[in-house]
């Protein structure tokens, strides 16, 4: 309620029970003021282990872009079009590129213990991220529409029954495999990226095993 | 289009040792990460003076 024309009740602005300032609260606090996006960092930071997270992210746009631009061209197209060719290359090459960045990500981390400090569920969140995108990569092996995905999912099929969930997630049908691939497991991407993400900014990166010796 | 489907239908190099089959591609591109590792570790990053005077380890 508003007492004068464009004047707010300051008491109904603070009320903790609105749901909007509950919520822009637990935004606001999600990193720390000044961390959502810092320019400047530690100076242990310096150094090349520390650009392969970042690296991993900038693949991970080129992956998304290109797998946008080759929707819209639609699964055979890749088949018959040059630019489609093309585009599909850039889809694959990104994606290796990703996983390259993000498993050197990985070595560097784990060799850091980078779950020190609070950052648990950084690192439980980054092991989860790594799994959902093999998934994603997986499906999109199966939506090449062609002999070699044909092929991947008939290998893939009898495994996937042996552990009884071949029922509801068929490998051999690549319409279903292809929903999975460009809209069910990157919303799980792209929700963990972000959690991910969110957390380093909140908790900071981590500091090298012996840098409180150097003090 | 003919180009590609002899790249296609070339069959694959692999390394065998013990229970362990490997593409020669899959090998190099492991090889590859590790070096990249390696150097990440030893490779100097190029900074700027002023940062390297400033910052005593910022923590947050």
């Amino acid at each position: 309620m508003t007492t004068r024309a464009g004047e707010v009740n300051p008491d109904e602005a603070t009320d903790p029970k609105n749901w909007t300032n509950k919520l822009r609260g637990r935004l606001e606090g999600l990193v720390p003021p000044g961390q959502a996006l810092p320019d400047r960092q530690p100076v242990y930071v310096a150094s090349w282990i520390y650009v392969f997270g970042v690296l991993t992210l900038t693949s991970l746009v080129v992956v998304i872009v290109s797998g946008f631009v080759l929707s819209m061209g639609g699964s055979a197209w890749w088949h018959v079009s040059s630019l489609g060719h093309f585009t599909n290359s850039v889809h694959l090459w990104s994606v290796e590129m990703t996983f390259g960045f993000m498993v050197v990500h990985l070595w560097g981390k784990f060799w850091m213990a980078a779950w020190r400090g609070k950052r648990t569920l950084t690192w439980i969140s980054g092991v989860m991220l790594f799994g959902i995108s093999i998934g994603t990569s997986f499906t999109g092996f199966l939506s090449q529409s062609n002999f070699d995905s044909q092929w991947i999912g008939g290998q893939a099929k009898d495994g996937l029954n042996s552990i009884g969930a071949g029922a509801f997630f068929n490998v051999l049908n690549p319409g279903q495999m292809l929903m999975w691939h460009v809209v069910l497991l990157p919303l799980g991407v792209g929700a963990l990226t972000l959690m991910h993400i969110i957390l380093v900014r909140r908790h900071g990166v981590v500091p090298p095993l012996d840098a409180k010796l150097e003090g | 289009m003919s180009g590609l489907s002899v790249v296609a239908g070339a069959p694959g190099r692999y390394v065998n040792w013990w229970v362990i089959q490997i593409s020669v591609t899959n090998l190099t591109i492991i090889v590859v990460m590790v070096l990249l590792f390696i150097l990440a570790l030893v490779v100097p990053f190029p900074t700027g003076h002023d940062e390297q005077r400033d910052e005593e380890g910022r923590s947050r």
